[in-house]
């Protein structure tokens, strides 16, 4: 009999236990991320149109409140199907910037290119014109020996001074091909220098459109938020706004609203009067009670301070 | 927001209570395995025993014999610790007594205690399997209850109540009481088995220790009728 085995240790039964827990973690981590993919902004939707729903239940005045709700429901569709306009839009036009700046550089490139054709096209034909006086001068010399040579045949004397002459010529051609040449160099530099002047004002050109760019981008991202802010404090003060039962139709009241730097609630006050206290008090009410605005802190910096104080225009059935 | 409701990246984020409850499951769900795999391989084990012990037992081999293949200090499992018992606690009365009432009440409590001894063996550890599957789904629950306080308690500070805002603490509370039934359902699963394994495997000890009984008694009065005559 064995005899042997008889102890059965815990050693191969936590090993087969820590494996069998790595699988079932392995299993569902690799499992689980391919799954849950929720559309996030309709669940918001919905709360926000449900909680709605419940306040306005609690002003006691159901048929009011339905056809608030539904046009509430409408103006937030309306405000969403707007804002992705918006959006869309603003895609649109930085895609065109962007499609316009591009455009603009190959422009630039262009010109560049033909602007350097040019003046390789200048160089060769002064090249050319060189040349061409160059063989003029020979042939004019090579006559002018000819000319030599019958008046050396002619005269021996004035041969003499012939060749001086001749030295006198070529020696003015020496000086008048160095001026050449000199005239050539400094052109030459011009063009250089004038060519990295206008690479400098290209650059400096393009520098100034990204700054502009940028400051456009700055721009529009500072107002994106300050109207996602303005949006979301008016969804608060929605929410938290109890109407008064019996207000005359059109009343209107309007709300400056003082923020504190952390987007606490410094003071409410009733900058025009509808008429009605008890709508003007709901209203003040609203937006104490909606306060404190956290989201103000993550307005950028430069735009918080144009949005510590606002004004709220109060209506049964919006808030501008 | 997929990333963000991610199983690791949830019990990554709980909070530490959530975190220990959790600890908690996982150390309880670990151990109880341990047992499971422990103890199967003991039941298997003691399982096949017996059989070798009964065949060889019923083989017809001197029960003499049998005593003494196996030296006296060595220890021995099952129907085959029973047996060495009750015939050791045999051998002893027979030289001391000649009552056969004596010898067979004294083989039958030695053997009485080596079953119980076996009882002793085989259950080790259930009792700690069925607490887990009875305590870490309360455990689990717990964890989420404590969650879910956590999730309103944040929600009070919240501007706007959605879902977006409540959906990932709830998801991670409902981890724990996940962990807790994690735990608990094998352990239910394991305990009834092995349980009843080890019920039927006494059952069969018991069984041989009457039949045992049955022979020493056979025997004595073999040994006993002669000489009272």
């Amino acid at each position: 009999m064995a005899r042997h085995d008889r102890r059965v240790g815990y050693g191969l039964p936590l090993v087969l236990a820590i494996a069998l827990h790595l699988a079932i973690l392995v299993a569902s981590m690799m499992h689980f991320p391919q799954r849950e993919i929720e559309p996030p902004s309709a669940t918001i939707v919905q709360a926000t149109l449900v909680s709605t729903e419940a306040t306005t239940d609690q002003a006691q005045r159901a048929k009011q409140a339905r056809a608030q709700a539904l046009a509430r429901q409408a103006e937030e569709a309306a405000k969403a199907s707007a804002e992705q306009e918006a959006t869309r839009q603003a895609a649109e036009a930085t895609r065109q910037a962007a499609e316009a700046e591009r455009q603009r550089q190959a422009d630039a490139e262009t010109r560049e290119e033909a602007r350097r054709a040019a003046e390789e096209e200048a160089a060769r034909r002064a090249k050319q014109a060189e040349a061409e006086a160059e063989r003029r001068r020979q042939a004019e010399a090579e006559a002018q020996r000819q000319r030599q040579i019958e008046a050396e045949a002619q005269r021996q004397a004035e041969a003499q001074r012939q060749r001086q002459a001749e030295a006198e010529a070529q020696r003015q051609a020496e000086a008048e091909a160095q001026r050449q040449a000199e005239a050539e160099a400094q052109r030459q530099a011009e063009a250089e220098a004038q060519r990295q002047a206008e690479a400098e004002a290209q650059r400096q050109r393009q520098a100034e459109a990204e700054a502009q760019r940028q400051a456009e981008a700055e721009a529009r991202r500072a107002s994106e938020a300050a109207n996602s802010f303005i949006t979301l404090v008016r969804r608060a003060v929605e929410q938290a706004w109890v109407i008064p039962p019996n207000v005359p139709a059109g009343a209107s009241a309007e709300i400056s609203v003082k923020l504190g730097p952390s987007g606490e609630l410094l003071a409410a006050t009733l900058s025009q009067s509808s008429g009605d206290s008890a709508f003007d008090r709901s209203a003040i009410q609203a937006v104490e009670s909606a306060a404190p605005f956290a989201e103000l802190r993550q307005l950028p910096i430069s735009v918080q301070r144009d949005y510590r104080q606002f004004n709220l225009r109060f209506r049964p059935g919006d808030i501008r | 927001m997929n990333d963000s409701l991610s199983i690791p990246h949830l019990i990554m984020n709980a909070s530490g209570v959530v975190q220990v409850v959790m600890l908690i499951l996982l150390i309880g769900s670990l151990l109880s395995w341990v047992v499971i795999f422990q103890r199967s391989f003991v039941m298997r084990r003691a399982r096949k025993a017996h059989r070798v012990f009964e065949e060889r037992f019923w083989s017809g081999v001197d029960l003499n014999e049998l005593y003494r293949e196996i030296p006296p200090e060595q220890e021995t499992q099952g129907a085959e610790h029973v047996f060495r018992a009750g015939f050791r606690e045999f051998n002893r009365l027979l030289a001391k007594t000649r009552s056969p009432q004596a010898i067979l009440e004294g083989v039958q409590r030695s053997m009485r205690v080596a079953w119980s001894r076996e009882e002793d063996r085989l259950t080790l550890h259930l009792v700690f399997l069925a607490t887990v599957a009875s305590a870490s789904p309360y455990i689990g629950l717990f964890g989420t209850v404590w969650g879910i306080m956590g999730s309103f308690q944040s929600l009070s500070m919240a501007q706007q109540a959605t879902l977006a805002t409540v959906a990932p603490w709830i998801a991670e509370a409902l981890i724990a009481t996940a962990m807790g039934l994690f735990a608990a359902i094998p352990a239910v699963i394991f305990y009834n088995r092995l349980s009843a394994e080890s019920a039927r495997l006494l059952g069969k000890y018991e069984d041989f220790a009457e039949e045992f009984h049955s022979i020493l008694h056979r025997n004595l009065q073999g040994r006993t009728d002669p000489g009272a005559e």
